[in-house]
């Protein structure tokens, strides 16, 4: 495992310390700024007229890709993406990212640090990946809930729950990251994991997840970022560009499926920007951590 | 196929975020509050709005 540490696709930690800062300074500076503005923006959050000169309102509403759309659509073309991906999401994920995929997953429950006294949520996790790494890591104790809004994924997921013999403590739901079937102050770690950059209304999406944990409770986000690096950019770009879509193509038959992935992953807000809406949604000490240059960050934040 | 009964009592309706009443006879979860009937799918609760049907007005109980 450690050699992994030498390639610099799966150094997970190495390497971006400094964009790390940069990112740390901008929610840093964007706090203090909070701070000095009159009143509120940090009460009303974004519905108000003066949030939003710095922090647009679910902008990624207007995009699928790099296809204008509207919210409404894009939920339904993602829909689409999905339920086409789904039986062969996972072997994708192996292929695209040569297997890195299973260690940010790793390094997100690292993070977390599991508890069997807590209760977690998974949403966007249809097909397992994270559910079964918290099941694992609290010894089956800790119930948990995956809630997608795709019933492919999840018919994909609770197929591999069987095959691993996972009856309790995990549950399956149809629904909406953008209107959770939860009551207020429910659970103590929500996850997002490759599933945020989907959600049509990403602030809309912040704030349910803000509302269903507990008052100290952990919002942990692992999603594709932004490689800063100019020369690694360029590589990590004619990688997604060329590569992913013809992975897609032979493996999936669905090259257009892929296509949307990659638009996707560079529609998705910069690390400071997400930090910015987190707060706006109402989390505290929001935080974040690149792996692979940037490839990956995860988001963290509590209530 | 069967719901587990303590999922069932931790959903809510997605819109009002209030308490659902359990159909056994339909399978479905019914919000009084937003006049929707949520259907359960493979033991899979479906809380999407979209998916939901309206209650006829004989089903509604307030």
């Amino acid at each position: 495992m450690q050699y992994f540490r030498y390639l610099p696709f799966f150094s997970l930690d190495s390497g971006l310390r400094r964009n790390d800062n940069k990112d740390r300074e901008a929610v840093k500076n964007f706090y203090t700024a909070l701070d000095r503005m009159p009143c509120n923006v940090t009460n009303q959050g974004m519905a108000t007229e003066s949030a939003t000169n710095t922090i647009g309102v679910n902008p990624e509403g207007e995009w699928f890709g790099y296809k204008r759309t509207t919210p409404q659509k894009k939920t339904e073309l993602v829909l689409d993406v999905f339920h086409s991906v789904a039986r062969k999401y996972d072997l994708m994920n192996d292929l695209m990212s040569g297997g890195a995929h299973r260690l940010w997953k790793d390094r997100l429950i690292r993070m977390i640090r599991p508890r069997d006294t807590m209760k977690f949520l998974d949403v966007a996790g249809g097909t397992g990946d994270i559910a079964f790494r918290l099941h694992k890591a609290t010894g089956g104790r800790a119930p948990i809930t995956v809630c997608d809004i795709n019933p492919s994924m999840l018919k994909v997921g609770e197929a591999r729950a069987i095959d691993r013999g996972i009856l309790h403590n995990l549950d399956w739901v149809e629904g909406n990251a953008e209107k959770l079937p939860f009551p207020d102050a429910t659970f103590d770690v929500y996850t997002i994991a490759f599933g945020l950059r989907n959600v049509a209304r990403i602030d809309n999406a912040l704030k349910e997840a803000c509302r269903v944990l507990k008052p100290g409770g952990r919002f942990f986000c692992l999603e594709f970022s932004h490689v800063d690096n100019p020369l690694l950019a360029k590589a990590y770009d004619a990688y997604s560009e060329r590569v992913i879509p013809k992975i897609g193509k032979a493996v999936a038959s669905d090259a257009d499926s892929y296509q949307y992935l990659v638009e996707s992953i560079r529609k998705f807000p910069r690390r400071a920007n997400l930090g910015k809406r987190l707060v706006a949604a109402g989390f505290k000490g929001a935080k974040v951590s690149t792996l692979s240059f940037g490839i990956v960050a995860i988001h963290m934040a509590w209530k | 196929m069967a719901v587990d009964p303590k999922l069932l009592e931790l959903l809510v309706c997605p819109l009002t975020k209030t308490p659902l009443r359990f159909e056994q006879a339909k399978g479905e979860l019914v919000s009084d509050a937003a006049g929707l009937a949520f259907p359960i799918r493979d033991g899979v609760p479906v809380m999407i709005v979209s998916e939901a049907r309206s209650l006829e007005e004989a089903e509604r109980r307030k």
